[in-house]
């Protein structure tokens, strides 16, 4: 997984995590236990993603794919970024 | 050691502070922290020298930082978090409030959506207050609360329409000064009801508000008009009633003649030092400061983004 903007700086200004997941969901769980910091900058205390939080797998928005069930395979790169919205 | 005063500045854009020098005539700013995250208040702890900022961000969600040495580092409080079963979750901070000297520990943090919650270990969790969420008013720390809102003479005694301010006197137990909506209210030790305060006001509208931290007769407002939310067309001013708001002086000596400025719910606030230093924060991005109880004004600060808040912290 890669670290955009502030999530970036949410994790101790960590760039890249490495993990094994076979989904988005999955690796997002995997994730906050490797940066216990990021808990609450992900998830409300419902368990519910943030808005303005942006997730690619590799070139695709993962929303499209699934969101959270979207599935992962060996090699891919998923970005985790800070959405933006309003002009 | 002669005492100084550090200014919690919140922005739209970052949390900003102003350390002055022991005669309260030279400021350095430094900042802004948290960039470009909106700070809608952050509060200085003089208990234990904490200070708590609420970093209201779209990005990761909102938070309070806390800082255990004077705003050279921060780190994340645990959230706070509505309980299993409520429909609400957790979405900004307005006030944060650290609690009385009897108990050390504790600070408060009024929420959106609207709740109160408390910490125990001194901001680094939190918990609703469970029985604010039934009724209003407490005496008893929190564990009871009542509705206190009996207004004498007004035509709905039991409703405040929106209330921007209230400020409990740091030394006189149950002395009370409240900017509402459109009107500022008065209440002693004692008494059972509000009295109104707005009479020789320019305005009846307005959000900041400081009470003096000695005289138990004395608090300040800046009014704004209520349709225009700012300064106009009477220009920014502030007024002090020595008289629990019988009675108002405009204290403008320094500040920019007929200026249409704005400054927000917490956008004044007093040291403690004597005679008392009092700040206010614009929408246009300056810091006024005066260290003779508002008689003459000083720009210490300009072109800072939107000031949300001001909050001056009387260092030893």
């Amino acid at each position: 997984m890669l670290l955009h903007g502030a999530f970036r700086g949410f994790a101790g200004g960590a760039r890249d995590v490495r993990l094994d997941a076979v989904t988005l969901g999955e690796a997002l769980d995997a994730l906050v236990r490797a940066h216990p910091t990021l808990t609450e900058r992900l998830r409300d205390e419902r368990g519910t993603l943030r808005p303005h939080l942006a997730l690619f797998i590799n070139q695709d928005d993962a929303r499209l794919l699934g969101w959270e069930d979207a599935p992962l395979r060996e090699g891919d790169i998923v970005h985790v970024i800070p959405a933006l919205s309003g002009g | 050691m002669a005492k100084k005063v550090t200014l919690l500045v919140g922005t739209k854009k970052g949390l900003f502070i102003l350390r002055g020098d022991a005669g309260r005539g030279s400021w350095v700013c430094e900042g802004p922290e948290f960039a470009p995250t909106p700070i809608h208040h952050a509060a200085y702890d003089p208990r234990d020298g904490s200070m708590y900022a609420a970093v209201n961000s779209t990005w990761g969600g909102s938070r309070i930082e806390i800082s255990r040495d004077m705003g050279k580092t921060w780190k994340t409080s645990k959230n706070p978090a509505f309980p299993e079963g409520s429909d609400r979750t957790f979405y900004q901070t307005w006030h944060i409030e650290p609690g009385h000297a009897q108990t050390p520990n504790v600070v408060w943090a009024g929420t959106e959506p609207a709740a109160l919650f408390k910490s125990e270990d001194r901001g680094e969790t939190w918990s609703i207050v469970r029985s604010l969420d039934d009724q209003p008013t407490t005496t008893d720390g929190g564990a009871t609360w009542a509705q206190d809102n009996t207004v004498s003479g007004a035509e709905r005694p039991d409703v405040f329409m929106c209330i921007h301010k209230l400020l409990a006197h740091p030394e006189a137990s149950g002395v009370r000064f409240m900017r509402v909506h459109e009107e500022v209210y008065w209440r002693d030790p004692g008494e059972t009801t509000w009295r109104f305060s707005t009479p020789g006001l320019p305005s009846n509208f307005g959000f900041a508000a400081a009470i003096h931290p000695r005289d138990q007769k004395t608090a300040y407002v800046i009014p704004l008009d209520g349709m225009r939310r700012t300064a106009s067309p009477f220009g920014i001013g502030v007024y002090r009633t020595r008289d629990k708001g019988k009675t108002w002086d405009r204290l403008d000596k320094g500040l920019p003649e007929g200026a249409p400025l704005e400054s927000v719910r917490e956008g004044m606030h007093n040291d403690r030092l004597d005679p008392m230093g009092l700040y206010f924060g614009t929408a246009n991005g300056d810091v006024w400061a005066s260290t003779n109880e508002g008689e003459n004004w000083k720009r210490i600060a300009q072109y800072l983004p939107y000031v949300t808040s001001v909050h001056a912290a009387t260092i030893d």
